[in-house]
């Protein structure tokens, strides 16, 4: 079991994957003055969705990418722009389709 | 079918972002949760390996695979939310170099000193290791013994390490790398309150109307809870945000009143709040007179340096005296604190009065709830005990502690920092449950305890953390075992004090780590280790919760964990080899016993069967030793605290929650302490009742601003600050090896006033070399970005094992806590 994870990980980390659909969740704090541009953002953001936002300026999205790598960019893109207070990954799985 | 299994996992995605968020979705997105074998994933819940914080993560494991990650919904402290050192948590087990042999410095077939790190095997470790621990002893006693250990230990393991040196080698030379990171909270605690850790807890949070960031950089460094004050603020339009720091970075984003004070000022700005409070006549006169008392503690207490070191040879009070005090009255602390006006701490801090004032404001209106949070701005600090008293003095003065949105709350770096270095007591003075070494009583109780002779425990503290780099560095420190920590990257002043130490042809240094680092690296032996949810583990949080995880996957094989490491060695020595002979006469029985037989497996820490541990677990150290090891090592632990308000519940129950709040009575955790109804340690009647000092009072101490022990000049003209990176945590040993955390921010990098750059003739991306009066280090400059320095300060964080900006910082350390001041030195900046 312990081989297999290493070896998944492994993999996982070290090449990409085309075979691999992943999918992340995340909550964002926007200032309220900012959401429209924090929002935008987000939608023009490759793979991503909204599927919420609430009148406070949480918004909860999704990306979905081939690899985790990947969607470790996209977070890295959005992560310092301005008005964006916080942001939390949630939920993130994989599916290996063959 | 390949659509249909994404929609599903995606809408799993979707569903448990928005009850995190607490918002609705469209039903269509939802209902798509039915039965199918898509849902046969394994979920187990496990602490998270990085901060203090102590969210929990649940990882999902399906077909032997982890496939999925998430916070845990059912956690109190991080409701679902993961910050994104949680959210790559998995990886850290995997990086391409983990280490899997012990690997000892040789040349022809032997160790040597100056030999290459050659693969040996886990016996030929030990005896090396048990032939200089027995070399040492016979030349050295047990002082020329002393190990490092960590606020990453799991509970059990800082237990058996604190054990094993303090009854065993018989040395107090232990200290953890909470020393870098807590030492001066518990300073604080103890002077002021008697007993550690904070009274209240991060529901306080919810409950406030005000939050002041002391030294504090939550977004990046406590994200989670950062989460939390950022949805407090946007969701309840009354709170008010303040943060007060050296230089601006995320936080001040959220903040309505945002400070930038000069280094070492946050003392005067403390004693003007007291002032204020005083002044607008907003003192709760009520709880000051029943509940505190007032002391004019001593000054000029020097800056923990060596003592030929010219500022320690000018100082009055730098010895046995800096920790003392004499009792004043309010009037006499009302005199003291008045020099502190709002002009004269506004020139000196560099805060505009009316910043000043709006914040004194948050404390002195009796009307506003007020949490105070802070680290390591506080607590890595030449005063960072008194930083801790003159913070409580704030909400003592106005009785804002103890109860719901009233919290002044110590923050803390490590996941276990308040959970194995302090409440097990790892320190060189200290044992479990708040008791210390040079106290006959507690001695004679934790020597019933551990049932050892009388006498065993030497009654002298220890060696510290920075003292025990410097008496390496002098060859009276000759075996030395470092253990969960990376100290050569984070101790100051590494190129004169650390270093030399390792490398004196006197001393062997043991590294245990699961990776090379910095440490491993200047070692002679390293050993690997394994880490987080390959072993079983108990940790303690910020707010004293006490979260227990199972073992979910095998170590790489041939890594070991610090727990097994430290019992498996303990084997290597007879008794007679570590105590002399007047010692084991008072308990003859223990002749001939191994040093295993006398601490471990004692009739105590082996009680438990290895029947206890569930079936389809794993658990390797305690199927190697035969008993639930750890089990019994917790509940052994467990005994000096229970009755004496540092209660913790039975280990099992552990198992089932996420966490409880010490101390645990009648089965029920304690939320704020101190406070009758919540606290059940408080008498009836006494509304309020600080009960660690004998008269129930905590204490009020007038303490003045004293200057740091360096200060930007001509030649050195700017304030060093150091710190962290969200996406790093600490040494980045572990997240340095997670591809897409190094990636989002792989050097670290000087920020600097784009004028200061200007003025050198510098630009954004320029190599330069930060250098002091001890070393130099060379790195690119940032003019832009997530921290924007003052100008007269640059800030680089430590996470860099390629940049080591600890060559340049001072080894000034607070005099009472004895933790190093990180956050102050004076450099200059030049191209290279």
């Amino acid at each position: 079991m312990t081989e297999n994870i290493l070896h998944i990980d492994k993999n996982s980390t070290n090449k990409q994957q085309p075979c691999e659909y992943h999918v992340a969740s995340f909550v964002a704090h926007a200032i309220k003055k900012n959401i429209t541009q924090v929002t935008e953002e987000i939608t023009c953001t490759e793979g991503a969705e909204i599927h919420a936002v609430s009148e406070e300026g949480k918004i909860v999205f999704t990306l979905e990418a081939s690899s985790q790598k990947k969607i470790g960019f996209l977070i890295d893109q959005l992560k310092h722009h301005v008005g964006l207070l916080s942001l939390s990954p949630i939920y993130h799985q994989f599916l290996t389709e063959e | 079918m390949t659509i249909n299994r994404r929609e599903f996992i995606k809408a799993n995605a979707v569903a448990a972002a928005a009850a995190v968020a607490g918002v609705s979705i469209p039903a269509n997105a939802t209902n798509l949760i039915t039965s199918s074998d898509v849902t046969k994933l394994k979920w187990d819940k496990a602490p998270c390996r990085f901060c203090g914080t102590g969210c929990s993560v649940n990882v999902g494991v399906m077909d032997g695979k982890v496939v999925a990650t998430h916070g845990d919904i059912k956690s109190p402290v991080n409701k679902g939310l993961n910050c994104i050192k949680g959210y790559f948590l998995s990886k850290i087990m995997y990086g391409k170099d983990r280490l899997t042999t012990p690997l000892l410095r040789m040349k022809n077939g032997k160790f040597d000193k100056e030999g290459d790190f050659t693969p040996i095997t886990w016996d030929a470790a030990f005896d090396i290791m048990a032939e200089k621990t027995k070399q040492t002893l016979k030349e050295k006693g047990p002082t020329g013994i002393g190990m490092f250990g960590s606020g990453q230990w799991t509970v059990f393991e800082g237990y058996a390490a604190s054990k094993l040196m303090k009854a065993g080698f018989r040395s107090n030379n232990i200290d953890p790398n909470a020393r870098h990171c807590m030492a001066s909270a518990v300073g604080g605690f103890m002077r002021t309150f008697g007993i550690d850790e904070p009274m209240g807890c991060y529901d306080d949070i919810e409950a406030t109307d005000a939050m002041v960031l002391w030294g504090s950089n939550m977004a990046e460094m406590h994200p989670i809870l950062w989460t939390r004050i950022t949805d407090r603020r946007l969701s309840a339009p009354h709170v008010k945000v303040a943060v007060l720091s050296t230089f601006a970075h995320r936080s001040s984003d959220l903040a309505d009143n945002s400070m930038i004070f000069t280094p070492q000022t946050d003392l005067a700005i403390l004693n003007f709040i007291a002032h204020y409070i005083i002044k607008t006549n907003r003192v709760n006169k009520d709880f000051v007179n029943k509940h505190t008392n007032f002391r004019l503690g001593n000054t000029d207490i020097g800056y923990g340096l060596r003592p030929e070191h010219h500022l320690e040879k000018k100082a009055k009070n730098n010895g046995k005296t800096a920790g003392g005090s004499s009792p004043i009255n309010f009037e006499q602390y009302a005199e003291f604190v008045s020099t502190y006006t709002a002009e004269y701490t506004s020139k000196l801090s560099g805060v505009p009065v009316d910043n000043l004032n709006a914040l004194a404001e948050l404390y002195a209106d009796p009307k506003t709830k007020v949490c105070s949070f802070w680290t390591m701005g506080f607590n890595q600090h030449t005063r960072g005990v008194w930083a801790n008293n003159l913070v409580y003095n704030i909400h003592l003065l106005t009785g804002k502690i103890s109860t719901p949105g009233n919290s002044p709350f110590s923050l803390t770096g490590q996941p276990s920092a308040c959970g194995t270095a302090r409440e097990v007591g790892t320190f060189s003075h200290r044992l479990p449950a708040d008791m210390v070494v040079n106290n006959k009583k507690h001695r004679d109780l934790s020597e019933k305890l551990w049932k050892i002779p009388t006498g065993t425990i030497p009654p002298k503290p220890g060696y510290h953390a920075v003292l025990q780099n410097r008496k390496l560095k002098d060859g009276e420190l000759n075996f030395y075992w470092s253990m969960c920590n990376n100290n050569m990257q984070a101790a100051a002043n590494l190129n004169e004090e650390a270093y030399p130490g390792y490398r004196n042809p006197k001393n062997f240094v043991v590294v245990s780590d699961p990776y090379p680092t910095v440490t491993a690296q200047a070692a002679d032996l390293i050993l690997p280790t394994a880490m987080w949810v390959e072993k079983e583990g108990v940790y303690g949080n910020a707010e004293r919760r006490t979260q227990a995880w199972y073992q979910m996957v095998e170590a790489p094989e041939g890594a070991k964990s610090d727990l097994w490491q430290l019992v498996e060695f303990s084997k290597r020595f007879r008794i007679e080899e570590v105590w002399p002979k007047e010692l084991l006469d008072k308990n003859p029985t223990y002749k001939g016993k191994s040093m295993y037989e006398v601490l471990y497996k004692n009739g105590q820490v082996n009680k438990f069967s290895i029947n206890q541990v569930p079936t389809d677990r794993l658990n390797d150290e305690a199927r190697h030793f035969g008993f639930y090891i750890q089990k019994g090592l917790f509940e052994e632990y467990a005994s000096f605290g229970r009755g004496k308000a540092h209660d913790l519940a039975d280990y099992d129950r552990y198992h089932e929650e996420r966490g409880l709040r010490w101390p645990v009575v009648d089965g029920k955790e304690t939320l704020r302490r101190f406070k009758e109804g919540s606290d059940p340690y408080v008498e009836a009647g006494r509304d309020f009742q600080f009960y660690g000092k004998k008269d129930g009072k905590a204490i009020i101490f007038a303490l003045p601003y004293e200057p740091p022990a360096e200060s930007p000049d001509a030649e050195f003209d700017m304030w060093l600050s150091t710190g962290r990176v969200l996406e790093h945590w600490h040494s980045g040993s572990m997240t340095q090896r997670v591809p897409e955390l190094y990636k989002a921010v792989p050097d670290a990098l000087v920020y600097m006033h784009p004028d200061d750059a200007k003025n050198r003739g510098m630009r954004r991306g320029d190599l330069v070399k930060i250098v002091s009066r001890r070393g130099e280090v060379q790195t690119r400059i940032e003019t832009r970005g997530r921290n924007k320095p003052p100008k007269g300060l640059v800030y680089m964080p430590w996470f860099d094992a390629s940049r080591l900006v600890n060559k340049v910082t001072l080894d000034a350390t607070d005099p009472l806590s004895k933790q190093t001041d990180f956050k102050k030195c004076a450099v200059k900046v030049v191209k290279v």
